[in-house]
């Protein structure tokens, strides 16, 4: 609210006025005024001929409906021929309607500029405004230089003594009414935020935004009162988004019902024995499914969202989910025309042949004398001789599978309609699984491997007759018994001459290990990917920038002397980079939580390593 | 006067700091180290003391040289490992035999139960090694021969260096380790596995048990402890003589200057020490603190 102080002090004004309403016929002006910030958005004209009464009623109706203050912030008047006694008339009003400020905005027909007169009802007389510096609010501006409107100066006594005349500085930032409705400013702010009251653009675009039913009321009505505003001139509505709304709700029940049978079915007891768990828990398919499931949860509720979040995600979801799908259904006619299914299949054992015989290979190598390292050749033989032995049982396996691999692959493929990221799980477990004996070998070489060194560093504390104290956590001197020194002693001379052909191995399969990890790490990433970017919010940011903002800009749009200043407020599109930040879908995967300098140590050490592990996904 | 040529007032120079004085902080006056004292408490040697007491170290450096020469023998086929082991058995029960009997009435107690303890090790260290005599032959067929010597003989200097001279009987840690991991890679270098057996219970023969026997003597005859020591060295410098003269000679000569030439070195050098004490020492507590523990 503006105050009525009449000291030195200079108070810019600002008014937000709607670009549809430039042109608007002579009336009230309805809006709001912004408490704390001394400026005021006006939201529509209500036009000439009216009954005040009624005019309030209406507001009433409004604000109750709406939720926001509105208040008849003062009159407008663009003079058409007829309509001379119009001026006095519309000043007159300010006692109808009492209100701490009243504006009187006049518009000539053919001039750009608007005039402004405000009214402070403690003083009961106009104030003039003078020529001054801008303030520092409005400081996307580029010049400082105002125009102001001299108008008659009544006087009372107090004011002819100061030297300086004491007058309010308005200046009009104008917007396009529809833009701002739509557009959600950036941050978005928490729900319950007390710490600060909001700034004054949240203010104005929370006031334009929740004014609906203010709008509804358009120029071709029959009831008492007629205004303009950016739907004046009739609502408008596609035929398509009306039907897409009347066929959601029986949508969400039939999903709802789908829903509800499929948890059925997961909370079947067979399902909830340990083995089938943890084996589910493994599996990212399994992951995918449970959490493709949350998602339809989240879109199948009944009630529409509340607030901007909540619909942005569930518009997100919609969009992600049906991009799957559309991909997965491409991926599917290609996997099912021209046979390619059995083409893939007749690969498929071959290749796993291939690797096999490349690992024999390798053993053989390793048994013998690799690199012109000198291994010891007992063990080198024993360790041969039973991964040997592993991966022959392995190739007996893939053999007893071949005649299924076909009809696998093809109720496999029928996976992808459920989505593009089903079959790239799905792809991802086959990998797991056809791999599955390099995963062996690298935990038994991981095994040998930390225990070699476990007793290798205790055992050289024994050599400098120290040993590790448990309570302290530190190295402390100890005085060994005979027999401990000499069964310590051979020990130790035993593993450390052992060590290099049990590092040899334990090398060659973590690298192998590392690969397959390596190979599935792409997959997750590309379903990681496809689950939790927003097409949605891309879309829009691309297509109607203006609903996503992140500020405003101002444009001068016109300055001239004799009228105040007129400003152009236009919103900053959000940045891709914020956008993707904000709207993320949150997965179920996450990234690697050691870092590189951990990864090596646990790899020098021996302990097992997981890189790719998934958070705890909630199972059905 | 003092070193700054501070004019003698007539009020007396106190050694204080806290109080100002007419005098400059650095003034010293005419009894400026007064208190000093040189090789208070200083030992003199005696250089046949001395030269026994070195004796020991020689004695220590020929059972290494022994050590070696039986292995040589070994390597060479000319002894026998069931010769070897019969031998070592033999010396162990007699040198038991003489620990026992040297051990005083007074640290003597519960004797059963000692030599059940001490059978039980003996089973243990016999039982272990034999197990684990195959694997350790074959540890080290990949190392070549120069590197299996050359670490060999930096085990065996580590040895030497590390040996608790002063108190051999709880074994130094790192002294009996290198000595073991020395004699490890030696036994695997052997032709067959009961080689390796035969020479590691040498090995703990002579590293492991010959110096708890040492102790007991030194403590209780140190007389004939001498006579042995000057034995140790003889044997030794033959043994290595019967396969390397070249070895012996250097055997010989490093024995002598450990226990002639370096007593030698050190009585003579302890003439020309000069060490300074004063009242800036650190305080050393000389009395007895136990009645303060009541």
């Amino acid at each position: 609210m503006c105050s009525g102080r009449v000291e030195a002090e200079i108070m810019v004004l600002k008014i937000f006025f709607p670009q549809c309403c430039n042109l608007a016929d002579s009336g009230l002006l309805v809006g709001r005024w912004i408490s704390g910030h001394n400026s005021a958005v006006v939201l529509a004209v209500i036009h000439y001929p009216f009954i005040p009464s009624q005019v309030k009623t209406y507001l009433q109706q409004m604000q109750a409906q709406s939720g926001v203050e509105l208040s008849v912030l003062g009159s407008w008047s663009l003079p058409k021929e007829g309509q001379e006694g119009m001026e006095s008339f519309l000043r007159d009003l300010s006692t109808i309607f009492p209100q701490e400020c009243w504006l009187q905005i006049h518009r000539e027909v053919g001039k750009t500029g608007f005039n402004c007169r405000v009214v402070h009802r403690d003083q009961r007389r106009t104030l003039a405004s003078l020529q001054k510096d801008v303030d520092g609010k409005i400081a996307q501006l580029e010049t400082n230089k105002e125009t102001f409107d001299r108008g008659d100066v009544e006087d009372g006594g107090q004011e002819k003594q100061q030297d300086k005349e004491d007058e309010d500085k308005v200046i009009f930032v104008h917007y396009e009414q529809r833009k701002v409705m739509l557009s959600e400013l950036h941050p978005p702010e928490a729900p319950d935020s007390e710490t600060e009251p909001p700034s004054e653009l949240r203010q104005v675009f929370h006031t334009v935004a929740h004014s609906q039913p203010l709008y509804f009321l358009d120029k071709y009505d029959d009831g008492p009162l007629k205004s303009t505003h950016w739907q004046s001139e009739g609502r408008e509505a596609s035929i398509i988004v009306e039907l897409l709304k009347q066929a959601t709700v029986p949508l969400c029940l039939l999903i709802s019902w789908l829903l509800s049978v499929w948890t059925w079915i997961c909370g079947l007891r067979v399902f909830s024995l340990q083995p089938v768990r943890f084996l589910s828990s493994k599996l990212s398919t399994c992951n995918q499914l449970s959490y493709r499931t949350d998602h339809m949860r989240a879109l199948s509720s009944v009630k529409s969202a509340a607030e901007h979040a909540h619909f942005m995600k569930k518009a997100n979801i919609m969009v992600s989910f049906l991009l799957d799908v559309a991909l997965g259904v491409l991926l599917m006619w290609w996997l099912y025309r021209d046979d390619h299914i059995a083409m893939l299949a007749n690969m498929l054992v071959p290749a796993a042949d291939r690797v096999a015989k490349e690992l024999e290979e390798l053993l053989q190598w390793l048994m013998g004398a690799p690199a012109g390292l000198k291994m010891n050749r007992a063990l080198d033989q024993v360790l041969g001789r039973f991964f040997l032995y592993h991966i022959h049982l392995w190739i007996s396996y893939v053999r007893l599978m071949a005649p299924f691999i076909e009809g696998i692959l093809w109720y496999g493929g029928l996976s992808a309609c459920l989505g593009l990221s089903f079959a790239l799980s799905l792809l991802s477990d086959m990998i797991a699984l056809l791999t599955f004996h390099i995963y062996c070998f690298y935990v038994y070489g991981a095994r040998l491997y930390c225990l070699k060194i476990y007793g290798l560093s205790s055992l050289w504390r024994l050599f400098r007759g120290k040993k590790w104290n448990v309570l302290r956590q530190r190295v402390d001197s100890c005085s060994y018994d005979l027999d401990q020194l000499f069964i310590g002693m051979l020990l130790f001379t035993i593993l450390l001459f052992l060590l290099p052909t049990t590092a040899l191995y334990y090398l060659v399969f973590t690298l192998l290990r590392l690969l397959v990890v390596l190979l599935q790490g792409v997959l997750h990433l590309s379903v990681d990917l496809i689950n939790s970017f927003p097409l949605f919010a891309s879309g829009l940011r691309i297509f109607r920038p203006y609903r996503l903002a992140e500020g405003v800009k101002f444009r001068v749009l016109c300055e001239e002397p004799g009228t105040a200043l007129h400003l152009m407020m236009e919103t900053n599109p959000l940045k891709f980079g914020a956008l993707v930040q904000t709207y993320r879908l949150p997965t179920y995967s996450c990234y690697p939580k050691d870092s590189w300098l951990a990864l090596v140590k646990k790899l020098f050490v021996g302990q097992l390593v997981y890189p790719w592990r998934h958070k705890s996904a909630k199972t059905d | 006067m003092g070193p700054d040529g501070a004019p003698d007032e007539g009020v007396p120079w106190r050694k204080v700091l806290w109080e100002r004085q007419p005098f400059p902080d650095n003034y010293v006056d005419q009894r400026f180290l007064e208190e000093l004292r040189r090789n208070v408490g200083i030992r003199q040697y005696r250089y046949w003391a001395v030269a026994r007491e070195a004796g020991f170290v020689g004695q220590q450096l020929s059972c290494v040289a022994i050590f070696i020469t039986l292995w040589l023998y070994m390597e060479q086929g000319l002894l026998s490992p069931e010769r070897l082991l019969w031998t070592c058995l033999v010396c162990a029960l007699l040198g038991y035999g003489l620990h026992q009997a040297l051990t005083t009435k007074l640290e003597s107690g519960y004797k059963i139960r000692t030599h059940l303890a001490n059978l039980q090790s003996a089973t243990i260290f016999l039982s272990f090694t034999f197990g684990f005599s195959p694997v350790l032959k074959t540890l080290t067929e990949s190392v070549s021969t120069d590197t299996v010597y050359a670490m060999s003989a930096v085990m065996l200097l580590a040895h030497l260096v590390s040996f608790p001279y002063a108190q051999p009987s709880p074994p130094g840690s790192l002294s009996l380790n290198a000595a073991l991991f020395a004699s490890v890679c030696l036994a695997s270098r052997l032709p067959g596995a009961l080689h390796t057996f035969a020479m590691l219970s040498c090995a703990l023969l002579v590293f492991a048990l010959w110096p708890c026997l040492l102790q007991r003597l030194r403590e209780n005859a140190p007389n004939q402890f001498t006579g042995l020591c000057v034995g140790v060295c003889i044997g030794g410098v033959g043994g290595l003589g019967s396969q390397s003269p070249g070895g012996a000679v250097l055997l010989a000569l490093a024995l002598g200057s450990v226990t002639l030439l370096c007593p030698l070195l050190l009585v003579r050098l302890q003439r020309h020490k000069d060490n300074i004490h004063g009242p800036w020492d650190e305080a050393e507590i000389r009395e007895d603190l136990s009645h303060f523990l009541r």
